[in-house]
């Protein structure tokens, strides 16, 4: 039986519904020969800022029982540099390139959004609005419904391309902020960024991380993630939902599926097996075809609620 | 670049070296080649326990009737490496490999190469001296370790040397095995009774590292260290196990590294 493995992410067309989580797939060209990223339903970049960005000092990672802590701190290349550099390469290999972007101001933001104007081969943008605002005090943007509405808005000005804003799973009030970003013109919403987390070395008595905080990912946060995105669906259901949180395997996409996402992006489950994205598309198809589903596509929202 | 897999290993063989090393000798019907100071991200245990792969350097890769046979000198410390001390003989493994930068093994004009390995450092240089042997490339190696117990593997370390009329230098902190004190207060009255180094290569702790690194300024001699940060992937795309450059750039160990240059890296780590 073959299966349609194509998906609309608003109108977003994608052959099918895996994508790379931002910050642990590169700048989408790094495991070309492990995993194609043209073989992807998209990449989305890690975050981007107008300047380059060293980020924090090491040490920056912890292992957890089933998942890890970072602190990566947002470096990356800067904006400019990604165009130049990788965007071509992405292009040419035909990927769906969705670019992530971050600022510690709203004109920052913008900024990227302006760059990336520039250029050929962009699907989509995805806000991380996990990142303090400086201008209003360090409070992250996307914990404070107000703010987040108003920086979504900017970006709305600044692109005719799908703008996707991604949750953060610290936000006093989750649903209070997708009615937010939605208010404020974005076409999906993508749920969840890391939780905040702390790990501490007994012997020592300190924090492991030098910055104390960092954010929690792998399969430890998939039902929160899960829980939030039928939440999400739930309260806002016309709006199309991107899932994100442990995703390990072609069942665990089928269930964020089921609680309502369109699509489902793949992050540290790609540290322990480089070709997971890819492995997931095809457990996604061999799980469908078993199933006697015949378009991926039909999962979307399909939990029975009891 | 060398072609990366990610490969299913069996153990066809563990040799405890000492209370806490063991050799591992691992097999794949995968064809693969690496360089002296690469190395592979190792699933230590199926399951979830420990989570993310862990980095070992390859001390040995041949091949082995159409496929490959790959040798790790492990330490125990945690649940990665006690998996790997439990795993039964004919276990399998996943293996991803070769990874990062290895040591540039040219030998510069007139100058000899000095090898030098603390602890459990040794991984990579014995991999570097099995590859120099081979070539007919001569070189010294200085090994280095707490105890007599410590220093591992000596006798084929010896055999490498040999084969090339190098000398092979010991060193241990407690005097119990060939000179008394740290590895590279060895290397340095070798440097002082007139010995032409153009290159050292170096694994080991941090401050033998360190040490080696004010000492090779001093005397202008060229330097290769090979690094070891706490890693997620493997691969370049976490950004988890940066080092501070020397151009304000923060490096990533597993892709830039684990080789580097000692111009390359930030002062800090001399200081
Ligand atoms: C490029 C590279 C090559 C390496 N090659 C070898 C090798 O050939 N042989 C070998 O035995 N080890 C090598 N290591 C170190 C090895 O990766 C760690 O010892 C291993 O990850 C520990 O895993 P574990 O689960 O046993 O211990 P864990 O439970 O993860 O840690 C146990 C303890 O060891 C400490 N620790 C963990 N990782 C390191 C590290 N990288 N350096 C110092 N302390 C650490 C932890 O802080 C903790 O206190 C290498 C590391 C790198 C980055
Ligand atoms: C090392 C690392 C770096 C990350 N960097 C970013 C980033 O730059 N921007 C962003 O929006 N999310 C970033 N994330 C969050 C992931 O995209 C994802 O939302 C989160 O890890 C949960 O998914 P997972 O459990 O599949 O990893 C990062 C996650 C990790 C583990
Ligand atoms: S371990 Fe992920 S970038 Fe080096």
């Amino acid at each position: 039986m073959s299966v349609d493995l194509s998906v609309a992410v608003g109108t977003l067309r994608l052959a099918n519904p895996v994508l790379s989580a931002s910050g642990t797939f590169g700048y989408g060209l790094d495991l070309v020969d492990l995993c194609p990223p043209e073989a992807l339903g998209g990449v989305v970049t890690k975050g981007l800022s107008p300047l380059p960005r060293a980020g924090n000092p090491p040490p920056r990672i912890v292992e957890t029982a089933a998942g890890m802590i970072n602190a990566i701190g947002l470096q990356n290349v800067g904006v400019d540099a990604f165009c130049r550099e990788s965007l071509p390469q992405l292009r040419q290999r035909r990927v769906v390139v969705v670019v992530n972007v971050f600022g510690e101001t709203m004109d920052a933001y913008v900024q990227v959004l302006r760059r990336c104007e520039e250029e050929e081969g962009i699907a989509a943008y995805e806000l991380n609005v996990s990142c303090p605002n400086v201008s209003a005090g360090g409070m992250e943007f996307g914990h404070e419904p107000q703010q987040l509405e108003r920086l979504t808005a900017r970006c709305r000005e600044a692109t005719e391309k799908p703008l996707w804003v991604k949750l953060s799973p610290n936000a006093p009030d989750l649903v209070a902020t997708a009615r937010a970003a939605v208010a404020g013109g974005a076409d999906a919403l993508s749920l969840i960024n890391t939780v905040r987390a702390v790990a501490i070395d007994a012997e020592r008595r300190r924090p492991v991380l030098p910055r104390v905080f960092g954010g929690l990912s792998g399969p430890a946060i998939k039902p929160i993630a899960l829980r939030m995105v039928l939440e999400v669906h739930r309260a806002l259901p016309e709006v199309p939902l991107v899932g994100i949180g442990g995703i390990e395997t072609g069942r665990d996409a089928v269930e964020f599926l089921l609680a309502g996402a369109s699509a489902v992006q793949v992050g540290t489950a790609t540290f322990r097996d480089p070709a997971a994205p890819l492995r997931i598309v095809r457990e996604l198809e061999a799980f469908c075809a078993a199933e006697g589903v015949g378009a991926v596509q039909e999962l979307v929202g399909a939990l029975a609620w009891p | 670049m060398i072609a990366r897999r990610d490969m299913r290993v069996r153990l066809a063989a563990r040799r405890e070296l000492s209370p806490s090393c063991f050799l591992l000798e691992l097999v794949t019907d995968t064809p693969f080649e690496a360089q002296p100071g690469q190395f592979g991200m190792l699933a230590c245990r199926a399951g979830r326990d420990p989570f993310l792969r862990r980095p070992f350097s390859l001390a040995a890769v041949g091949a082995r009737g159409e496929g490959t046979v790959c040798e790790l000198l492990v330490k125990e410390v945690g649940r990665g490496s006690r998996a790997l001390r439990e795993l039964a003989v004919g276990g399998e493994l996943q293996l991803l490999a070769p990874l990062g930068r290895g040591f540039d093994l040219a030998t510069p004009e007139g100058g000899r190469l000095a090898l030098v390995a603390g602890g459990i450092g040794l991984p990579p240089l014995l991999f570097a001296a099995e590859r120099l042997a081979a070539a007919g490339q001569p070189f010294d190696l200085f090994l280095g370790a707490a105890t007599a117990a410590e220093l591992l593997l000596v006798e084929r370390c010896q055999r490498a040397v040999g084969a090339v009329g190098g000398e092979l230098v010991l060193a241990t902190d407690d005097g119990s095995r060939g000179e008394r004190g740290v590895i590279t207060e060895a290397l340095a009255r070798r440097w002082a009774s007139g010995a032409a180094y153009a290159t050292a290569l170096a694994c080991g702790p941090t401050p033998m590292l360190a040490a080696l690194t004010q000492l090779a300024r001093s005397w202008g001699l060229e330097l290769q260290l090979s690094l070891e940060e706490p890693m997620a992937c493997g691969v370049g795309v976490c950004l988890g196990c940066v080092v501070d450059g020397a151009d304000g750039r923060r490096v990533t160990t597993c892709k830039e590294g684990p080789v580097f240059r000692a111009s390359e890296l930030a002062a800090r780590w001399w200081q």
